[in-house]
C-alpha cells in the first residue's frame, strides 16, 4: 500500500520534531555553505510537508519530487503546494538519474530527502550509492528508513540480512541483540552512516563526507533518518566546524520519542519552560496530569518543535 | 668524432622525486600498513628466538604488541618488539634497497629492503620514525623526523635523512608516525569500511602469527585471529606433507596441507547472494608465517593452466595451504608487495605438481558428489572441523569413494520475479536470508504437496 493511503504523514509528533531539527540544520548550513542556488529533491507525496519547508525556511524554488505510484502521481501533481515544484513518476533509482539531466541541476547543489517509509532494502541501498556518488558538490542528503524489526526478518536472522544489505561497514561481531526493539533503529542509523561515509570515501569526494543528521525517531514504528553534506573541497572545514559545534542539535544518541499530547497538556507544560531545573514526573503530577518519565524528558528537550493538532471542519 | 670530457658520461641516477613516485605506484594502502606490521612482526620473531615458521611450532608471541591508529589526519603504529638499533638505523633500515653486507639469517618477511620507506611516502608527508632499543645494559632512543616536501627540495645529491636524540619510548620498540596524510590515505581513513576490512585482513593474513598469541590492535581494539580449520572423520582427512629443500646451500622448509574445509554446495550455479564459503575457499601461500596470497582461484596457484580447470563454485569447501620458510626470505617466492607469488620461482615451481594432485581429488570428489548429493551430505557431517596445527602428517588427500548410481533424468527450472517480492515469500518461508534457488525448491515442493500429493 502506497503511504498516504495508510497515514497522514503530518499528524506524526515524533515525525514533527524530526522535521524541525533537520530543516534547522539546513538553516543552518545554508547559512555557513554556498548553498543558495540549491535544488530540492524528495518525495513530496500529497502532502508536500518537507517541500512547504524547503520553500519557506531555506527559500529554494526548484523542487522535483518523486512519486511511484500511479494515482499518486495524479494526486500529487493535482496538490502541488507551489508552481515551481515538478512531480516525476517512476522510482527513484530510474528518475534520480533523469533528475541530474535537467538542465543546470548537475551544477547546482542539492538537498535531497528521500523518506521512505519502507525498510532498508537492496533497491534503497542502490538509490544511496548513487546519491553519495553522484550528488553534485555542496549538496546534503537524507535518508530516512523504518526500522520495523520484521522487516529485517526474525532476530536471529537480522544481523546477516543487515550484512548483506550494507556489505562489509557491517561488523563480523553484529548480534541479535543489536537487532532487537530497542536497539535496532540505533545500529541501523550507525551502520547507513557508516556506509554513507565509505561511499563517499569509496567514490574519492573531493570534500568527502561530513556526519550531519542521525535521527531515530519513534511514533509507534521506529524510523531513522541519517544524512550528511557533500562539500566542495573549498567547503569542507565550515562544514565540518558548524557540525563539531556543541550547539549541533542534528544529531541525537537516542531515540526521539515526542508524547502525543493534548492542546492543553502542551500549553500547561510550555508555561513552565524553559525550566531552570528539569521537569519532573512528580512537577507533571501538580500540575494535574502524568506521563512517563521518558516522555517528560523527551517534552522538555523537544517541545519547540512539537506540533500542535486540530481538527478542522472544511 | 671527439666526444668532450664533460660529455664522456650519461647521467643516468635516479632522482628522489622518481623514486618516491615509483616505489608507491603498484602498492595498496593496506599492503603498506602490512609492510609496517611486517617489520614488528620481524623483531617479535627474532626476539622471540627466530627459527622455521612450522605449523608444529610452538613460539609464543604473547609478550609482543603492534598498535595501530588510522585518522583522516594521521596514520601511527607502535610495537614492543625491540627495536631498530642506532647502527641498523644509520647503516641499513633507511637504505633504498637491502645492502649486500646485510643480515638476512632470520627468518624474517622483510627482503627488499624498501618496505618502510614505501609505506611512509605512501602514506603522508611528515614522517616521524621513533625507536628505543636495549644498547648493552640500558635503553637508548633516536628519532629520524622525514619532512617529504624538504627532502625532495634539498635536492638528487644527498638522499639522507637525520637522526636526532630522542626521550626513550615506554617500551623497546618502534614508532612511527605520520601526518599531511595523502589524498588517498585520508580518503580511505575516513572510511569505516576500509578500517574494518583492513582488520578483516589483518585477522586472515597473519592468522599464523596471532594463534601464537601476538596482539594487534586497530584503533585501540584487539583483531582476532582467524581459526583456520580443516574437516576430518568418516572418510575424509585432510593431507599434510613436509619436505625440505636446499637451495644456494641453504634450507628451505616446505609443508602443505589441503582438504575439506566446508561441504561444497549443493547447486554451483554463480548467485547474487554472498557465500562465505567460495570466499574462503582456494589455495593459500605462507611465506615465513605470513600469508601472502590468500584463498586464490587463479592460475598463480595452478588453476586453469597445464591440465588443472579453471575455479568453478562447485569446488568450494576447498582449501590448501603451502607454506615455505627459510632463514633466507630471499629464497621464499615472496614478491615485492608480499601481496602474492613469484610464480617464476624455481622453489614454487618445484612444489606446484604436488598442490595440483591435491585439487584434483578434491574436483574429482565434488564431480562425484553431484549423482549422490544425499549419501555424501551424510559422510560429509561426520567430518569434523580440527585446527590446521592438528592435522597429522600425511600424504596424501583422502575422500570417500563413492559409487555413482545411474542418473534421474531432470528438469531445470529458471524463473524471474521481482526481488521485493521473492525476498517477502522467504520471509514467509521463515527465513529473509534464504538463498533464491531455496525459496525456488520449496514453492515447487510446497505446490507439488498441494496440488499433486503422494508420488
Amino acid at each position: 500500500m502506497a503511504s498516504f493511503d495508510s497515514i497522514n504523514y503530518s499528524i506524526r509528533p515524533s515525525k514533527s520534531v524530526q522535521r524541525g531539527i533537520v530543516f534547522e540544520g539546513l538553516r543552518r548550513i545554508s547559512d555557513v555553505m554556498n548553498i543558495g542556488d540549491a535544488v530540492y529533491v524528495g518525495f513530496g507525496s500529497i502532502w508536500f510537508t518537507d517541500f512547504v519547508q524547503a520553500h519557506k525556511i531555506l527559500d529554494i524554488d526548484d523542487m522535483v519530487s518523486i512519486e511511484g505510484n500511479e494515482i499518486g502521481f495524479r494526486r500529487a501533481t493535482f496538490n502541488r503546494t507551489f508552481r515551481t515544484i515538478s512531480v516525476v513518476e517512476g522510482r527513484a533509482n530510474v528518475k534520480l538519474p533523469d533528475i541530474l539531466e535537467m538542465e543546470g541541476y548537475c551544477a547546482r547543489p542539492w538537498i535531497i530527502w528521500l523518506d521512505y517509509d519502507s525498510a532498508l532494502d537492496e533497491e534503497v541501498v542502490e538509490d544511496m550509492q548513487w546519491v553519495l556518488s553522484n550528488a553534485p558538490p555542496n549538496s546534503v542528503v537524507l535518508f530516512t528508513l523504518s526500522a520495523t524489526l520484521n522487516a529485517y526478518g526474525k532476530p536471529k536472522q537480522r544481523p546477516d540480512r543487515i550484512r548483506k544489505l550494507l556489505g562489509d561497514v557491517v561488523p563480523d561481531e553484529l548480534t541479535k541483540d543489536d537487532c532487537m526493539k530497542e536497539t535496532l533503529p540505533i545500529t541501523l542509523a550507525n551502520l547507513v552512516m557508516n556506509f554513507f561515509k565509505s561511499e563517499a570515501a569509496d567514490s574519492a569526494r573531493p570534500g568527502g563526507f561530513v556526519e550531519a543528521f542521525r535521527l531515530p525517531y519513534l511514533d509507534s514504528i521506529a524510523m531513522v533518518t541519517v544524512g550528511g553534506i557533500l562539500p566542495a573541497k573549498g567547503a569542507a572545514s565550515a562544514a565540518r566546524a558548524l557540525v563539531e559545534n556543541e550547539r549541533w542539535k542534528g544529531i541525537v544518541a537516542e531515540i526521539i520519542e515526542a508524547p502525543p499530547m493534548t492542546l492543553r497538556e502542551i500549553a500547561t507544560l510550555q508555561a513552565e519552560l524553559p525550566a531552570v531545573d528539569a521537569l519532573t514526573r512528580e512537577r507533571i503530577r501538580e500540575l494535574g496530569f502524568d506521563l512517563h518519565e521518558r516522555q517528560v524528558e523527551s517534552f522538555q528537550r523537544y517541545y519547540k518543535y512539537l506540533p500542535s493538532f486540530a481538527e478542522i471542519v472544511a | 668524432m671527439m666526444i668532450p670530457g664533460d660529455k664522456s658520461k650519461a647521467h643516468a641516477n635516479p632522482t628522489k622525486a622518481f623514486f618516491v613516485r615509483m616505489i608507491t605506484r603498484d602498492i595498496t594502502l593496506e599492503d603498506c600498513i602490512f609492510d609496517l606490521i611486517d617489520n614488528s612482526v620481524d623483531g617479535a620473531w627474532d626476539l622471540a628466538g627466530g627459527r622455521p615458521l612450522s605449523l608444529d611450532d610452538k613460539t609464543d608471541l604473547s609478550a609482543y604488541k603492534i598498535s595501530i591508529y588510522v585518522k583522516e589526519d594521521g596514520f601511527e603504529i607502535s610495537d614492543n618488539c625491540g627495536g631498530i638499533t642506532l647502527d641498523d638505523a644509520a647503516e641499513y633500515a633507511f637504505t633504498f634497497g637491502r645492502k649486500q653486507d646485510a643480515d638476512t639469517e632470520k627468518f624474517s618477511i622483510g627482503v627488499y629492503g624498501i618496505g618502510m620507506k614505501r609505506a611512509v611516502f605512501k602514506l603522508g608527508s611528515e614522517i616521524e620514525i621513533r625507536s628505543t632499543y636495549i644498547d648493552g645494559d640500558r635503553l637508548s632512543s633516536f628519532r629520524v623526523p622525514i619532512n617529504v616536501e624538504q627532502w625532495l627540495a634539498s635536492g638528487d645529491g644527498n638522499w639522507d635523512f637525520d637522526i636526532e636524540e630522542e626521550d626513550d619510548l615506554e617500551q623497546p620498540g618502534v614508532r612511527i608516525s605520520v601526518a599531511q596524510l595523502t589524498g588517498a590515505a585520508r580518503r580511505s581513513f575516513a572510511s569505516p569500511r576500509f578500517v574494518l576490512n583492513l582488520r578483516r585482513a589483518i585477522a586472515r593474513d597473519y592468522a599464523l602469527h596471532l594463534n601464537r598469541g601476538l596482539v594487534i590492535e586497530v584503533q585501540g581494539r584487539t583483531v582476532p585471529g582467524r581459526i583456520i580449520e580443516l574437516r576430518e572423520g568418516g572418510e575424509f582427512t585432510p593431507m599434510r606433507a613436509q619436505f625440505e629443500n636446499q637451495q644456494e646451500e641453504e634450507r628451505v622448509f616446505v609443508e602443505i596441507l589441503a582438504g575439506m574445509a566446508a561441504p561444497p554446495p549443493d547447486d554451483s550455479e554463480p548467485s547474487e547472494d554472498y557465500d562465505e564459503g567460495q570466499n574462503n575457499s582456494g589455495w593459500y601461500v605462507v611465506c615465513n608465517g605470513r600469508i601472502v596470497l590468500a584463498a586464490d582461484k587463479t592460475a598463480i596457484t595452478g588453476w586453469g593452466t597445464e591440465g588443472w580447470p579453471q575455479w568453478h563454485p562447485q569446488y568450494t569447501g576447498f582449501v590448501g595451504f603451502i607454506i615455505f620458510s627459510s632463514q633466507r626470505a630471499d629464497l621464499l617466492p615472496l614478491t615485492t608487495t608480499k601481496r602474492s607469488v613469484d610464480e617464476t620461482s624455481a622453489i614454487y615451481r618445484q612444489y606446484r605438481p604436488k598442490m595440483r594432485e591435491a585439487t584434483k581429488e578434491w574436483i574429482s570428489y565434488t564431480n562425484t558428489r553431484k549423482q549422490i548429493r544425499d549419501e555424501a551430505a551424510k559422510q560429509e557431517r561426520v567430518a569434523k572441523a580440527i585446527p590446521i596445527f592438528e592435522v597429522e602428517v600425511r600424504q596424501e588427500v583422502q575422500l570417500p569413494k563413492i559409487e555413482p548410481k545411474p542418473k534421474i533424468p531432470e528438469a531445470n527450472v529458471l524463473y524471474t520475479v521481482p526481488r521485493s517480492r521473492l525476498r517477502n515469500l522467504a520471509s514467509a518461508f521463515g527465513n529473509i536470508n534464504m538463498a533464491y534457488k531455496d525459496v525456488g525448491l520449496r514453492s515447487f515442493e510446497y505446490a507439488f504437496e498441494d496440488l499433486v500429493g503422494d508420488e
